[in-house]
């Protein structure tokens, strides 16, 4: 049952991530992504995780999704054209790119560990005995999650933070405007309402 | 875990909502969901909105110095059928231009997200339609779709004006996103559970409603400002603003689509004031309840022997778990005089079950006596606390629910810059101290478990500090107001607004 479950998720999951590669309208190609990211929250589901599904629903359908469809919506062009698709020699290269990820992917999830192995979870904060071991993975998710996050990936969580910081500081730059943009932005509509007024 | 414990777990458990603490879904589980999803989610809520909107029409009326429907039925009672029978026989029109899938998407994004909100609000004892551990996370995260079908809604119609509104939505809800989400984080870490069942057990037996703290009364404010925002409620209507963008998002749809989004914004009103009430005014606990309580004492039902089983037999009846979350202690004393704290971990039938945090050799028996720092009035049925709980709970949510039709008759609708600068300037800073106060807070009252005179210490320590932190951020905004000649007002609506127009009218 969960098997049968698991692979028609996974299918349909795969459908809608080609989905989000081939379709030509970007906020068609934006709404696959968000099917796709809903399969993976379910997949989440499916490992007894509701912790990381609840994330994964939040950050990337909530956020993410939100902040590529304001980027999609303030673009002019969002139906292909010639500017958006590529020649042959750049395709090529794209497939190079693409074998060369899958190959560097699979052999080194392989390498590392046989694709039958089962990954052990963390350890519980609770005594083993006392509950099912379900309810107990569910309800220390919670903890375990930030505490790994702060002893075993804490470089890796400040890099991260790091990186979003750079990223906002760069945004907020890229988006500032020089004090004489907005003053004459703000002269020319007063110019243009007062002519309207006028007309009137 | 080996493959062979795949195969030995029940097949349907981990799909059941993950709701831990039933490890056996028998026919009446299956009946109660079913209940839950035929009488709530189709009959009770629509209802609850219905009138709902009928109130808000009538208060609007009254705030305006007007009557108000009052031709249908005896009061206007009648008129949210004659309202719905308008709504559904009025033709569904799709314009021309329009992406017809996505049009339809919209509509019943909000309304799944609106719905999805209210299947963790625990309404009374046992009335949580799921109680999942990280409730407040699922909530915040189903919410957030609906930033999602404005967005849709207002791009799939092809309407400048609906674009307009779709950008501003989004826009807002985003940012008002994060002080709403900050302003929850105190209640998180004093109730120590993200289960929205422990959050109100942590207030009803053990600290009393959260709001009767300096930081309590500031996340509920924050919390409240934030949720109209998300919902698109004057004053901060600005998605659907009539007198600029004609409707915002929901321009171009009619008929039933329509009647869909009004459904959802009333029910997501309806939700905020569930989550508020839940979250800061102890569920369905009455005033004060839990706040100078005293230690309860009972006897233990059966022998107990904590290094061996950890199960804790009650007695049929007890009131006791709701839900038992994480957080959720119970004190022990054996004859010998000693008292150890058990966490509780989840409940099959009448066994509670304890988590044992470290080996314990201690034993107990049918004497001993049992005190929770939850403070439950075993004598009760739950049965007949539900007779009081309920009410209690509705009675604050519509109280919640007056107050935010009170705001929107009162407060004007604000400029779409004022609007962000708010939520930046005001609320995120508000919240972030807000955390820390909280955390203060605990460390001063929750965590020595101390009793009524260390809400005083806390009252005395952060009533300051909170009052210091909102004058001082309101002080530094009036400052960079100062220096807001018109000439150099920030142009966001109008800047955005043109290239936006420029960008649809080439095609879209």
């Amino acid at each position: 049952m969960i098997q049968a479950l698991f692979i028609a998720l996974s299918g349909f999951g795969l459908l809608m991530a080609l989905g989000t590669v081939f379709a030509r309208n970007l906020v068609n190609a934006a709404l696959f992504l968000v099917a796709f990211f809903f399969v993976v929250a379910c997949q989440f589901v499916l490992l007894e995780a509701e912790f990381m599904a609840a994330i994964q629903v939040l950050i990337y359908i909530g956020a993410v999704t939100v902040i590529l469809m304001f980027g999609i919506m303030l673009t002019r062009n969002i139906q292909g054209d010639e500017t958006t698709t590529v020649t042959r020699p750049w395709r090529l290269l794209g497939l190079g790119v693409f074998g060369t990820v899958l190959a560097i992917l699979v052999l080194g999830i392989n390498a590392h560990e046989p694709w039958t192995a089962l990954a052990v979870r963390p350890e519980f904060p609770v005594n083993q005995d006392t509950t099912t071991e379900r309810g107990q993975a569910i309800l220390s998710m919670t903890p375990t999650v930030g505490r790994e996050m702060m002893t075993r990936y804490v470089v890796a969580f400040e890099l991260a933070g790091l990186l979003l910081t750079a990223a906002l500081v760069g945004a907020v730059v890229l988006a500032q405007h020089e004090a004489s943009d907005v003053v004459n932005a703000n002269a020319d509509i007063k110019e243009t309402s007062e002519k309207a007024a006028a007309g009137a | 875990m080996s493959p062979t414990d795949l195969n030995m777990t029940p097949e349907l458990m981990p799909l059941l909502a993950q709701s831990i603490y039933y490890d056996k879904v028998d026919l009446w589980l299956w009946i109660r969901w079913g209940l839950y999803l035929f009488a709530g989610f189709f009959g009770v809520f629509p209802l609850i909105v219905a009138y709902m909107v009928l109130a808000e029409r009538k208060l609007a009326a009254r705030f305006q110095d007007r009557i108000g429907p009052n031709r249908v039925g005896p009061f206007g009672l009648l008129q949210p059928f004659a309202d719905f029978i308008k709504l559904i026989i009025k033709e569904s029109i799709v314009p021309k231009g329009a992406n017809s899938f996505v049009h339809l998407l919209a509509p019943m994004l909000t309304l799944i997200s609106a719905f999805l909100v209210l299947a963790v609000i625990p309404f009374g004892i046992g009335l949580a339609p799921v109680d999942l551990p990280s409730g407040v996370l699922y909530m915040v995260s189903v919410s957030s779709i609906a930033a999602l079908s404005i967005f849709l809604a207002g791009w799939s119609s092809r309407n400048k004006y609906s674009l307009l509104g779709a950008m501003r939505g989004v826009a807002q809800l985003v940012s008002y996103e994060i002080p709403q989400v900050m302003s929850i984080l105190p209640v998180i870490l004093w109730a120590g559970s993200l289960s929205l069942v422990s959050i109100v057990q942590t207030q009803q037996y053990d600290q009393g409603w959260f709001i009767f703290s300096p930081p309590g009364i500031l996340g509920f404010v924050l919390l409240v400002i934030a949720s109209i925002a998300e919902v698109n409620r004057a004053p901060f209507d600005l998605p659907e603003a009539e007198s600029e963008i004609i409707a915002g998002f929901h321009t171009e749809y009619s008929g039933m689509r329509f009647g869909l989004f009004f459904l959802g914004e009333y029910l997501n009103v309806f939700a905020i004031c569930s989550l508020a009430t839940t979250l800061f005014l102890g569920g369905g606990s009455l005033p004060l309840q839990g706040y100078f309580a005293g230690e309860a004492q009972h006897m233990l039902a059966a022998p107990f022997d904590a290094s061996k089983d950890a199960v804790l037999k009650l007695n049929a009846h007890h009131e006791f778990p709701m839900n038992p979350g994480s957080g959720f202690k119970i004190h022990i004393t054996n004859d010998a005089g000693q008292t150890e704290a058990f966490q509780v971990s989840h409940r099959v039938g009448d066994d509670l079950h304890l988590m044992a945090n470290r080996p314990v050799d201690f034993q107990a028996s049918v004497n001993s006596r049992v005190s929770a720092s939850a403070r439950p009035d075993y004598a009760t049925p739950w049965h007949i606390s539900n007779l009081v709980m309920i009410p209690v709970f509705f009675a604050k949510v519509f109280l919640m629910v007056f107050v935010l039709f009170w705001v929107r008759a009162t407060l004007p609708r604000m400029r779409a810059d004022r609007l962000m600068a708010f939520a930046w300037k005001t609320m995120v800073p508000l919240a972030i101290a807000n955390i820390f106060l909280g955390a203060i807070w605990f460390e001063i009252v929750i965590r020595p478990a101390g009793g009524f005179g260390h809400k005083l210490i806390g009252w005395a320590v952060t009533a300051p500090l909170a009052i210091a932190a909102v004058a001082l951020v309101f002080r530094i905004n009036r400052n960079s107001y100062k220096s807001d000649d018109p000439e150099r007002r920030p142009t966001l609506i109008s800047r955005t607004g043109e290239s936006l127009l420029a960008a649809t009218s080439h095609g879209a």
